[in-house]
């Protein structure tokens, strides 16, 4: 039975799978620098090789992600259609903020109080145009300052040393708060919510439910279906080994990640430094 | 055309007006040579070491961006110390005069420098850096610690390759958070401040805004009918 929607193209998969490894393993490895003089922090050091080889990892990890960002933004450039290009990225399926993201986010915080009807939502919903740009933005931020604090020498030939002071503070502030929204937010929107519970399968699976798309993006599949594109975008379910596997992946991200959230949130008054 | 004239001619006509140029012109090519070095020659040494020729002028690299109140205004005022204009900060002898110094610990009277990345984390002593007695004023003309050398002094004992720019770093770095350093490193507090403000400004309107959302999804049950995607919901 065909009751699936087409989302996501293998290559954003991956690019989503690489993201959430290498995520994980840079909230993992900063952290338990962070965190070093309390033993939580030093235990998770010790898993990585200590307290220097964590930070070894961390910035090679961390140039592979720069390296992925770089080649997401050239995946970017390829796939924007150039031709007639302002308004092939301004349109519905573009992630780009259009004027009625706004209104969409007053209408459902009005639909959380019972005050509006529920937005009919496009392709995007606000809030994945968040994420996406905050992650966008959070890879430039926390790259460049990461850049400068590994190769410190060739970044003081270009800027004072106390720019270092200042790209540690930009760094790490921005690192908890990545961390922070996706531990909590993403995590909650994509597993808690009614509608996705216990999971959302659509960025390892690359469709939706479409039930769900039908309650949530209505605007979309009524698009979809007046160009006459919905049969071919149609799939059915993957097979239960397939899903099996996506869960078990997914759930051991979160796990990871709420082991992070919350050993954080518990040793926060121990940071010396 | 005889060998002789095949050999001779290019060497009359060429050859001898390059070698008198070489002896002429190059009298004139030594005398550029010798300035052009050394603007060369001392260009390297004046990045790395803030020195001119053989006067100090360049004493702490951010300088004239700094302001220092009632000195002067920088086009830059934000960076640290600069503003830090002291009585008694260039003696040889920082602690001279200074009762039971010899019994005391340096964090008995120096709390505030004992929590920085160095001595926290790296597990440094302060001697390894300040050096033995007796410690200088960092900005006593002969101090290793003088901005004009502590690269080469201090900071590339452990960092090789340190830069005059690079030990610009702050090493006791103020609390970000504080007032102080409003005053003490302007971009520090500022930096901090920003960021603060962006990462409160997200949690302000998201965590309410999920927190919401979960509790009214929980009353509000999508269609399960997926046979008929064609009809228009209402
Ligand atoms: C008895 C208290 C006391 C102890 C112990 C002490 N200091 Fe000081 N130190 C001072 C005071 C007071 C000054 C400021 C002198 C002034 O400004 O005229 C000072 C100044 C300094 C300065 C110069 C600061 C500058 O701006 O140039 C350095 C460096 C310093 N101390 C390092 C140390 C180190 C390293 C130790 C441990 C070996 C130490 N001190 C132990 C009281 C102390
Ligand atoms: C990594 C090297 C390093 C270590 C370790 C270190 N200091 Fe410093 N210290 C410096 C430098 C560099 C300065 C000059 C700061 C400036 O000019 O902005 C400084 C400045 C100071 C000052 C002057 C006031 C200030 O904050 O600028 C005092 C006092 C001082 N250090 C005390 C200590 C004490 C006490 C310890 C040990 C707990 C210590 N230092 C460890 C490098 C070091
Ligand atoms: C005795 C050895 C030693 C000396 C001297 C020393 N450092 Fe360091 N420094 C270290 C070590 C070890 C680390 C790594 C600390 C860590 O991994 O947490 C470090 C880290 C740093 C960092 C990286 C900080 C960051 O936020 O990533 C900077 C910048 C730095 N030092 C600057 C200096 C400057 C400037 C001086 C000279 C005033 C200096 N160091 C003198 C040992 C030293």
């Amino acid at each position: 039975m065909k009751n699936r929607l087409k989302r996501f193209t293998p290559v954003q998969r991956i690019f989503h799978a690489v993201l959430m490894l290498s995520f994980i393993f840079m909230g993992a490895t900063g952290l338990s620098r962070m965190y070093m003089n309390t033993p939580w922090g030093k235990w998770m050091g010790s898993l990585f090789g200590g307290y220097d080889v964590s930070l070894a990892a961390h910035k090679y990890v961390g140039i592979c992600m720069i390296i992925g960002f770089l080649i997401h933004f050239l995946y970017l450039m390829i796939k924007i259609n150039w031709l007639n290009f302002p308004k092939s990225v301004i349109g519905p399926d573009s992630l780009l903020p259009r004027p009625k993201d706004m209104t969409d986010f007053f209408q459902h915080i009005g639909w959380f109080f019972g005050a509006k009807k529920l937005p009919e939502f496009d392709r995007w919903g606000y809030w994945e145009k968040f994420d996406y740009w905050a992650v966008f933005w959070g890879m430039a931020i926390i790259g460049v300052t990461g850049l400068m604090m590994a190769f410190p020498l060739f970044a003081t030939r270009y800027m004072p040393g106390w720019g270092l002071n200042v790209a540690f503070w930009i760094h790490r502030i921005e690192a908890i708060l990545a961390m922070a929204h996706v531990f909590i937010i993403h995590f909650f929107i994509a597993h808690l919510r009614r509608h996705h519970f216990p999971m959302d399968r659509a960025m390892f699976e690359g469709s939706s439910d479409l039930a769900t798309i039908k309650s949530e993006k209505a605007a979309w599949l009524d698009r979809l279906k007046n160009s006459g594109e919905l049969e071919g975008m149609l799939v059915a379910q993957a097979a239960p080994l397939r899903r099996v596997v996506f869960y078990c992946f997914g759930y051991a991200v979160v796990a990871s990640g709420l082991f992070l959230l919350i050993g954080a949130l518990v040793n926060f008054r121990f940071i010396l430094w | 055309m005889t060998l002789k004239h095949i050999i001779f001619k290019p060497l009359i006509c060429f050859a001898l007006p390059m070698v008198t140029c070489v002896f002429i012109v190059s009298g004139i090519g030594w005398g550029q040579e010798e300035t052009a070095s050394f603007i060369r020659r001392y260009k390297q040494y004046e990045v790395s070491s803030g020195y001119y020729e053989q006067y100090e002028v360049k004493p702490r690299h951010e300088r004239p961006f700094v302001e220092i109140p009632g000195v002067r205004t920088g086009r830059f005022p934000y960076s640290p110390s600069g503003a830090a204009v002291r009585f008694n900060a260039r003696r040889a002898d920082a602690h001279q005069g200074i009762r039971f110094y010899e019994n005391r610990r340096c964090e008995d009277c120096h709390m505030a420098q004992t929590l920085d990345l160095h001595t926290i984390r790296a597990n440094l002593t302060c001697r390894q850096c300040h050096g033995g007695e007796p410690i200088a004023n960092n900005d006593h003309y002969f101090s290793p610690m003088n901005p004009i050398r502590r690269h080469a002094y201090v900071c590339s004992k452990c960092h090789q390759g340190a830069s005059a720019a690079y030990s610009a770093y702050v090493i006791h770095e103020p609390n970000p958070s504080l007032m102080a350093t409003q005053e003490s490193f302007p971009v520090l507090f500022y930096a901090f401040w920003i960021m603060i403000g962006i990462a409160v400004g997200t949690f302000a309107v998201f965590l309410p805004h999920t927190i919401l959302w979960g509790i009214r999804e929980l009353f509000f049950k999508k269609e399960t009918t997926v046979e008929a995607p064609h009809e228009k919901q209402t």
